[in-house]
């Protein structure tokens, strides 16, 4: 219902739903049980999974012989200017103030993630298609991985800063986690693979598809890795080893919309609204800087690999949401720092909430403006 | 163990263990419910609370979708001849089941020196039957004929009759027991039944006419769940009976306008997951234990249930001219037992302090076994009745 409605101004339905979660979200209407709620982790949990195993599915090796460059770089390019260009105008911010700047590398490392979710969601609602659209969706299925490890060099950083100790334990345990994740997705997929051949029917491909993503993600969360990543390594490797896997992303298409609009009203429904005031200089800047950040390193990368125009000028655009991935960068700063973690941790909340409502509108601008939509 | 690890797993082994009893030819709803056993709390445990806490909602979602693609049958215009034969059936199989569990429980109860008032609110479960595991076997098997026909039927609405029973049986229970007759009661128990017809009319008539705004199929199915949650969520609430609503909503909205058969078919193309999940849990529910608690009661309700079935939809067919394969095996393949019956048995555990939770035991106990033996013994008389293709 809000989609329709919104629909007619011309809105995406992930921010109609995301508005809806926010109106019978515990704030305003208060119409969702507390019993929903407290299942809310394993709905989005499992949403994150369909999203990032989908995501896998567009690194086919056959296609991206061509495309491999141009993703790296752009991924990382945009990852990175995010993070730098975030961390210096916060470590200026941070002297002028004449606070510790141990925060600002935090926060700059936050701004390197995007959403996925949100990105995908407005992909699929215009049914966009073309060159923007396939390295928008492969950008930002891999730059989590970057700004897994961004965020583990920052920390590194941050704790040396405050305390005068480099540890390197941080960065290796960043790398293993970016690695078993990959690995844990990997075996699985080939899991998929050998039972693949005992399904007899179109329903059974959907019991399979779903719960093998059930089990990354239980998997993943179990040993506290990155379920984005395990299951876009899982998406990948699938997508090249099994020949029918097609089946598995159709039979997933076919019922994702539901849950992803229960996902977008779910977490329309945490939103914490009631900390937006608190944004303040600190939030505004880093919205600023991070958006600026992603366009300078889209820019870059696409001119290195020599990637077209029209990606250099609009892919930036699908970066902006920001979401899950950033929130948990925050989290784990606010138990490493008990002083300035809650400033970090307030900052990234409030700026997600507002990139989440306003992320998927820039996203739909970007694409309409690459003529994909 | 996180709870999205345990539900992969119920799916995965799901999905094994039905390969592997199909193999000896056991249905999946049999295989689900073993492998729900061997995941549950008594063996190896692999469910966890939160899983647990949910399955209270999920399993009144996926009763209301069955009893919501069961009022799919109920076509009005193809409906005329075959409606005799149902009502016969099923309110005669019904009625006997309750006649005979009574009289036998009540002639036990009065040799062993007990009030015969639960034999009577027995008698009255003993009449409802499990729609759900009834479709899945005719789904799984793909079996078609005139035999399935009217079981689909006789399952849709024989829950209507067995709520009127329940009804009237507490009513007189409490009037035994107490001396006082409350023909609230009986009321309460008519209005639970019209109730949810009105609910699922109206509920199908809205969004029948709000359909028109649903475009693509996915918005279809985004469409139908919700609407499906709302009516269940609503019965809840309201406190009518939710398989009868969202049979009724199904009902209706095949009859108004010849497209909303898309209603059923999208939601089919989802729900097999869901009957999987469900009928885990309800594996990793039943309670062994219970079994031994039962006594000569539980013998007599499960051996009077199945010979006033039997005879009971054969007198049914018998009146009605029905078909011989009809006469002879639809009473068996009515069989199962469980959630509709369990819903009396909790009723029956809070109306009544002191034997309330002995009726409860000993229908918890046979339902342990008719949903065990009941899918497996629908397959048979589906087959028997050559409705079932002898491949399968």
């Amino acid at each position: 219902m809000g989609a329709k409605l919104l629909r007619r101004i011309h809105f995406p339905a992930v921010t109609a739903y995301l508005l809806v979660g926010i109106i019978i979200g515990p704030r305003i209407f208060n119409l969702i049980p507390s019993r929903l709620m407290a299942a809310s982790d394993f709905v989005t949990n499992f949403v994150l999974g369909i999203i990032a195993f989908a995501l896998g599915a567009n690194f086919k090796l056959k296609d991206l012989k061509a495309a491999g460059k141009p993703v790296i770089w752009i991924s990382v390019l945009e990852a990175a200017c995010a993070w730098v260009v975030v961390t210096v105008v916060m470590v200026v911010y941070h002297i002028l103030q004449k606070i510790p700047i141990h925060p600002a590398f935090v926060l700059g490392a936050a701004a390197a993630a995007t959403a996925p979710a949100a990105t995908v969601m407005v992909v699929r609602e215009y049914r966009a298609s073309g060159p923007v659209t396939d390295m928008l969706l492969r950008v930002v299925a891999i730059d989590d991985a970057w700004c897994l490890i961004f965020s583990a060099l920052a920390i590194t950083t941050a704790s040396a800063l405050r305390v005068g100790v480099f540890s390197s334990t941080v960065l290796i345990h960043a790398v293993a986690e970016v690695c078993l994740a990959l690995i844990l997705g990997g075996s699985l997929a080939v899991g998929l693979y050998v039972i693949t051949r005992f399904i007899a029917s179109t329903d059974e491909v959907l019991i399979i598809a779903v719960g093998f993503i059930m089990l990354a993600v239980g998997l993943a969360v179990r040993f506290k890795l990155s379920p984005l990543l395990t299951n876009i390594a899982f998406g990948l490797v699938v997508a090249n080893i099994v020949r029918e896997s097609e089946l598995f992303f159709k039979a997933l298409r076919r019922v994702d919309m539901v849950l992803f609009l229960g996902f977008f009203v779910l977490v329309g429904a945490n939103l914490e609204i009631g900390i937006l005031p608190q944004v303040g200089v600190m939030g505004a800047l880093y919205i600023i800087f991070r958006v600026v950040g992603k366009f300078i390193g889209v820019r870059i990368g696409a001119h290195i690999s020599g990637a077209g125009a029209n990606i250099s000028r609009n892919l930036a655009w699908g970066l902006v949401p920001q979401a899950g991935v950033a929130l948990g960068v925050a989290l784990s700063a606010k138990t490493l720092y008990p002083k300035y973690g809650e400033l970090i941790f307030t900052t990234i909340t409030a700026t997600t909430v507002i990139y989440e409502l306003v992320g998927p509108l820039c996203a739909k601008y970007g694409l309409k403006k690459a003529g994909e939509i | 163990m996180n709870s999205l690890l345990s539900a992969g797993l119920i799916l995965l082994l799901g999905f094994v263990g039905a390969r592997i009893l199909k193999l000896v030819r056991l249905p999946s709803v049999t295989a689900f419910l073993v492998v729900g056993i061997l995941i549950g709390p008594q063996l190896l445990n692999l469910v966890t609370e939160e899983i647990f806490t949910a399955s209270e909602f999920f399993s009144n979602l996926v009763l209301g979708l069955i009893a919501f693609s069961l009022g799919e049958n109920f076509r009005l215009d193809n409906l005329r001849q075959g409606m005799k034969q149902v009502m016969w059936i099923s309110l005669s199989a019904a009625l006997l089941a309750w006649v005979l569990v009574s009289s036998a429980l009540v002639v036990y109860f009065i040799t062993i020196d007990m009030p015969i008032y639960p034999a009577i609110v027995l008698g009255a479960a003993a009449s409802a039957t499990a729609p759900a595991a009834t479709v899945l076997v005719i789904r799984e098997y793909r079996a078609s004929g005139i035999l399935t026909e009217l079981l689909l039927k006789v399952v849709a609405i024989d829950d209507a009759w067995c709520l009127i029973f329940a009804a009237m049986a507490i009513a007189v229970g409490n009037a035994m027991r107490a001396d006082v007759f409350q023909m609230s009661i009986v009321f309460a128990g008519l209005g639970e039944i019209f109730g949810a017809l009105l609910l699922g009319g109206v509920l199908g008539y809205l969004s029948s006419k709000l359909s028109r705004f649903v475009r693509t199929s996915e918005e279809l199915l985004v469409y139908a769940l919700g609407l499906l949650f709302l009516d269940v969520g609503l019965s809840i609430a309201l406190e009518v009976s939710v398989l009868l609503s969202a049979m009724m909503m199904g009902l209706v909205l095949v009859n108004m306008r010849r497209e909303n058969y898309k209603f059923f078919e999208v939601l089919r193309s989802v729900d097999t997951p869901l009957y999987l999940v469900f009928f885990i849990i309800s594996g990793a529910h039943l309670d062994f234990s219970i079994l031994y608690k039962m006594g000569i009661a539980g013998i007599l309700y499960v051996a009077f249930r199945m010979v006033g079935k039997v005879y009971g939809a054969r007198i049914g067919a018998k009146i009605s001219n029905a078909p011989k394969s009809v006469k002879n095996w639809l009473g068996l393949s009515l069989t199962p037992q469980a959630g509709v019956a369990l819903g009396i048995g909790l009723v029956a555990k809070v109306t009544f302090p002191d034997l309330g939770n002995y009726i409860f035991t000993i229908i918890a106990a046979t339902s342990v076994i008719f949903e065990l033996a009941g899918p497996l013994l629908t397959k048979y008389s589906l087959v028997r009745a050559g409705e079932i293709s002898p491949s399968e």
